[in-house]
């Protein structure tokens, strides 16, 4: 009876030391599990358009804010609040998406040139970041919506492109760097392919700082969504730029309904920019491009 | 020097042509592939006059730009000097300031700043003005008539601000990630062997040495600076180059997306070019090649 107690008590005690040796990883885990949780609680009203929710009825129903409804009632009685909280959820996923894909893509590209034994391998995609410093990504973005009249896929479509364009240098760098370690040294000393060398040694280093990219650049997406969706390039989807577009044409009657969005809007960017900054940094990740 | 000049321009030219080829790419590519347009970009049918919504009063098109890019230069003059200021100044005393983390403090304010979306700013500012005093908000809402045209420049501050705020806290980080890293390389600790003061290493030697690449990244800041004032211009209502191009590109006149790219492409062409000459004319001996 006893050994059972001290093997239940030893199991809880090496449990706790486990937590105990990843509470730095939990403590930006749970964090974003949190955010995310609660952004998404009741995420089966999305289709809900932002043209019909600040329509003006003939006898409008839109309160001020107050105890009941904190950011206020749009002209058909809806809470402003939750309608912000579902707006930032569409933003998120887009962000996550987006940039999940651009990650990807930016590392099939890079991988072409990896194996290539010559020294000058990554110059042609050096030269094209260069002149792509030239056309703003947000003037390609604009453009690209703006020309198909508005669509929250082509919009993603173009945010995947320019996350790529703009990782794709940053990657080539950090194989480089990878590829002047000791280890990778020894590796072509001792024989080994530069498949090998390149798949085993210097390519998980580099996936291990993609976590890093993915939380720095999520934010930076959100805020191009809403900007982009603002501008009315992303079809009529709920998303706090939209809102905050909408509102702009009731400044007079009904001011919170352009001034709470945003204020929602800069809370979950500013969460997501400071557990993006921890993971970064926990990571390693380094300095990553300006992409807009 | 006119040697280094020439050869750097011969390249800025080739990358603002590769750059306008791309452009014209994109513009088929989304009106006409993906958007199932009729008008050809190459087309000059696609073009003609200037329509009516861009310009309240009939203009060429060279007309038409000269007005946009005369409104959006004080916005130009406001930010990009600020951000290189305050960028460079408080990179520098961050990487000074390493050990307590300087960089991050200094930049905290302005990337908290940045979290803010920028359309939504100007049109908080438009609204305060409205209800606090008693003025239209947008900038193209009033006109000053007589006396001294301050508001011109208010609407300017209230424009670039957020495109500031953004591009110092990139600015201020990256300029102190240079130095940290130049900090970091063997000599320096040759140097503190030899008895050389900590000032003396880090800005005679580190600061000297890493002057090339502290250059070469305000062409990133400045092309995203760019690229958040197309957004900002037109959230508040600025009639400058930024809003012409998502005004252009909602009427679908071409005319007015290649101007107002091609205008922010020359720019940030000639910002690259200086940042290039300077990076050629100051690079002490024996680094980089």
């Amino acid at each position: 009876m006893n050994r059972r107690n001290s093997r239940i008590l030893r199991g809880l005690a090496r449990f706790f030391v486990r937590l105990w040796q990843m509470r730095r990883v939990l403590l930006l885990v749970v964090p974003y599990l949190l955010l995310l949780g609660w952004l998404f609680v009741g995420g089966g009203r999305m289709d809900v358009r932002p043209a019909e929710l600040y329509g003006i009825p003939e006898e409008p129903a839109w309160e001020s804010p107050d105890a009941e409804h904190w950011f206020g009632t749009t002209g058909n009685g809806a809470d402003l609040f939750e309608l912000s909280r579902l707006a930032m959820a569409t933003s998120v996923s887009v962000a996550v998406v987006s940039v999940s894909f651009g990650i990807a893509l930016a590392l099939l590209l890079s991988m072409l040139f990896v194996f290539d034994p010559g020294e000058r391998r990554f110059k042609l995609v050096r030269i094209v970041g260069q002149t792509g410093f030239l056309v703003p990504s947000m003037v390609v973005l604009v453009i690209l919506t703006g020309g198909t009249g508005g669509s929250l896929g082509v919009a993603i479509l173009g945010l995947i492109l320019v996350i790529a364009f703009h990782l794709c240098p940053v990657l080539a760098d950090w194989f480089q760097e990878g590829e002047s370690g000791f280890d990778v040294v020894a590796g072509y000393v001792l024989g080994l392919s530069r498949r090998e060398i390149v798949m085993n040694r210097i390519l998980p280093k580099i996936l291990r700082r993609l976590v890093g990219v993915f939380a720095g650049y999520v934010p930076v997406v959100v805020l191009v969504e809403m900007t982009l969706s603002f501008l009315g390039l992303t079809g009529d989807r709920l998303s706090c730029g939209a809102m905050i577009a909408y509102g702009q044409g009731l400044i007079i009657e009904a001011p919170w309904m352009s001034i709470y969005p945003g204020l929602m809007a800069t809370f979950v960017v500013f969460v997501l920019a400071l557990l993006g900054w921890r993971v970064s940094a926990a990571l390693r990740t380094g300095p990553l491009p300006r992409l807009f | 020097m006119a040697r280094i000049v020439l050869q750097r321009l011969l390249v800025s030219m080739i990358r603002f042509a590769a750059a306008g080829i791309a452009l014209i790419v994109l513009i088929e590519f989304a009106f006409c592939v993906i958007g199932g347009s009729d008008l050809h970009v190459w087309k000059p049918d696609s073009y003609g006059p200037v329509p009516p919504e861009l310009s309240p009063r009939p203009v060429s098109w060279a007309g038409l730009l000269e007005d946009r890019v005369r409104v959006s230069l004080p916005v130009v003059v406001l930010c990009v000097p600020g951000i290189l200021l305050v960028g460079y100044s408080w990179g520098l005393l961050g990487a000074r300031l390493r050990r307590f983390r300087g960089a991050r403090l200094l930049a905290s304010p302005f990337s908290l700043f940045a979290c803010v979306p920028g359309f939504w700013f100007v049109g908080l500012v438009a609204i305060y003005s409205y209800f606090h005093w008693r003025r239209p908000g947008f900038a193209n809402d009033l006109v000053v008539e007589r006396g001294p045209d301050l508001l011109t420049w208010w609407h300017a501050a209230i424009v670039a601000l957020p495109a500031l705020a953004a591009g110092a806290a990139w600015q201020i980080r990256a300029v102190s990630d240079v130095l940290e890293k130049e900090v970091t390389r063997p000599y320096l600790r040759g140097l503190f062997m030899a008895g050389y003061c900590e000032e003396d290493i880090f800005y005679r030697n580190a600061f000297r040495r890493a002057l090339p690449q502290l250059f070469a990244i305000s062409g990133s800041t400045l092309s995203s600076v760019a690229g958040s004032l197309v957004c900002l211009e037109y959230a508040f209502r600025y009639p400058g180059i930024g809003s012409l191009l998502v005004e252009s590109v909602k009427l679908g006149s071409y005319g007015g997306i290649l101007l107002s790219a091609l205008a922010l492409a020359a720019a940030l062409s000639l910002a690259v070019l200086i940042g290039e000459v300077a990076v050629k004319l100051i690079r002490p001996e024996g680094v980089g090649g």
